[in-house]
């Protein structure tokens, strides 16, 4: 993995070259070393019955700079999957993964938050764990504060929040470090009227800054709306790829077609 | 499973899939030079990362102490009252041990019990470490072993301010400040290098065997026995004690005896054995880590 601050415009972003991800599905999900123990006592052959599936195969992708890519398909196609291994979550079974660029997944808001800690500490963990540092962090957080609308809170403990208040300062730290390659999970859809429609806003101004936008939804208004193309997955396998309109008639023929439930 | 999707559907050609690639037969230039630059990626990382170790270290000790001054003060009352105790009964029941007097020998469990709880409470520590940030490892990339090194870095500041402290109040009982005391950064610095090693392992084996702790407290108990930290190591007689040396433990805890209750430099040999192990578990923990990082995962 390669990170380089500068790159043409006609770079590849991300770059993905025959990434596998097999996931092994245990026979017992709580392994315990007693029965390990007993089983080489007693010389018994542990059950070899895991099965193995690859979640992901054979994805050939290149995202070059500027592109907005949505990800589509039915549930368990392996979309958030293929999200979570461009975020480097899932370390591949095969292939060669390139990205060149700072990543902000927004896969799940406030991963790293810390109910103890107030909500200014937070924004410098959150701010560390996306890679920045102290002194940026520092003087992004009055902006947050901002707009969040927050700043009264800033020293309170986060558990002392409200959800509403929590999923705010989520979303605005994960836009305001201005990711060069922000990855979205279909984190969007929560809070009241007025918080969607600022978000919404935000999060445009972002796209419009990222170097590469890939977004997992079902919302196939929202994808046709923000997304240039469109890759549509199907068992872990790319089946379609190309620009959003086409893609996305294909998947509504087929998925009308054969009655399958988006 | 760790994914979020359901899992997708098994269709006969992935059914079949062939157990794990054979591996190819590397020469050990190609080994050295993996094992090179994975090294060199992890110091790249822990200095991209160092942000992160920084607020997950004060983040936990101000969540321990910053709310009240007392806590830190219990750290130090609990050892205290706990080796008080200790230095009372054992030294009624085994009158006289190694021939040292009741406050004697206080001074000498102070100075092997205080390495040893750092020790054990480290690895405990370690082993839960990335199970609890379970909901992190799942939702950002972070290196894995940044959670290990956080616990012990926090166990390593704990262990010194109260070994600071608690020397200050044995001086009245005979504690003796001398030069030897400079020894004592160096004998942290190796005991934290194990310790590191030994967390590393420990963390490994629990995300793949949940039961682990229980077998890790039963067996930390036993090291402690087998330790000669209530016990002085004349408890066996000479043709045998060379025995305590197959501990790996002992030769750290025999450092901080050595220069905290004898007021002694510890000799040069003990420094180098001590140094050799140190640096032989924690890269042992190290490549056992890192051999697993990438499955640790899927397996949280």
């Amino acid at each position: 993995m390669t990170t380089s601050p500068e790159s043409t415009s006609n770079d590849p972003v991300v770059n993905l070259q025959g990434i596998g991800l097999k996931f092994m599905s245990y026979h017992d999900s709580h392994p315990s070393l007693k029965r390990a123990l007993i089983n080489l006592v007693l010389r018994r052959q542990p059950p070899a019955t895991d099965k193995a599936f690859w979640a992901l195969r054979d994805i050939n992708l290149t995202i070059r700079q500027g592109e907005r890519v949505a990800l589509i398909g039915t549930n368990g196609a392996g979309k958030s999957t293929l999200l979570k291994v461009m975020a480097r979550i899932y370390e591949p079974t095969e292939g060669q993964m390139e990205i060149r660029g700072r990543i902000a997944p927004m896969i799940e808001m406030g991963a790293g938050f810390h109910p103890e800690l107030t909500g200014q500490r937070n924004i410098m963990l959150n701010g560390a764990l996306m890679g920045m540092k102290a002194a940026t962090m520092r003087e992004k957080s009055p902006a947050i504060w901002d707009w969040t609308g927050l700043s009264d809170f800033a020293e309170l403990p986060l558990k002392y929040y409200s959800s509403g208040m929590f999923q705010r300062l989520a979303f605005a730290i994960a836009t305001e470090i201005e990711p060069e390659i922000l990855l979205v999970d279909e984190s969007l859809n929560a809070g009241d009227a007025s918080f969607v429609e600022k978000a919404k806003a935000r999060i445009l101004n972002v796209f419009d800054k990222a170097k590469a936008v890939v977004v997992v939804s079902h919302d196939l208004g929202l994808v046709r709306e923000l997304c240039d193309r469109t890759i549509w997955l199907k068992k872990g396998r790319i089946i379609a790829d190309g620009p959003t309109p086409e893609i996305l008639d294909q998947y509504c023929a087929e998925v009308h077609g054969t009655a399958t439930a988006a | 499973m760790a994914s979020v999707d359901s899992p997708a559907i098994t269709d006969d050609e992935t059914a079949t899939f062939p157990a794990a690639p054979v591996p190819m037969r590397i020469s050990l230039n190609q080994r050295l030079a993996s094992a090179r630059s994975v090294i060199v990626r992890d110091i790249a990382e822990f200095h991209e990362y160092q942000g992160v170790i920084v607020n997950l270290v004060a983040q936990e000790l101000q969540v321990r102490y910053q709310r009240s001054m007392l806590g830190f003060l219990w750290t130090l009352v609990n050892p205290a009252l706990m080796m008080g105790t200790q230095a009372l009964v054992f030294s009624r029941l085994f009158r006289g041990i190694g021939g040292m007097g009741p406050w004697e020998y206080a001074i000498f469990l102070f100075a092997g019990a205080m390495p040893w709880t750092f020790l054990a409470s480290s690895i405990t520590d370690s082993t839960t470490s990335l199970i609890q940030q379970e909901g992190l490892i799942r939702k950002i990339y972070v290196p894995k072993w940044i959670f290990p090194l956080a616990r012990v870095l926090i166990q390593s500041i704990t262990f010194t301010l109260s070994l600071i402290a608690l020397f200050i109040m044995m001086w009245p009982l005979g504690a003796t400040v001398s030069s030897s005391l400079l020894a004592l950064p160096l004998a942290i610095l190796l005991i934290c290098m194990f310790t590191m090693g030994m967390g590393l392992i420990a963390a490994t084996i629990h995300t793949f065997f949940r039961d682990f702790g229980h077998f890790l407290t039963v067996g930390l108990q036993a090291w402690y026995f087998l330790t000669p930290i209530i016990y002085r190591a004349d408890f066996l007689p000479t043709n045998e004690r060379w025995k305590f040396w197959l501990n790996p433990a002992y030769p750290f805890i025999r450092l901080f005896q050595i220069i905290i209750h004898e007021s002694q430099w510890p000799p040069a040999w003990l420094f180098m054995l001590a140094t050799c192990i140190a640096i032989g578990t924690l890269g042992a923990g190290y490549s056992i880590f890192k051999s697993q990082e990438k499955k640790i995962v899927f397996r949280l």
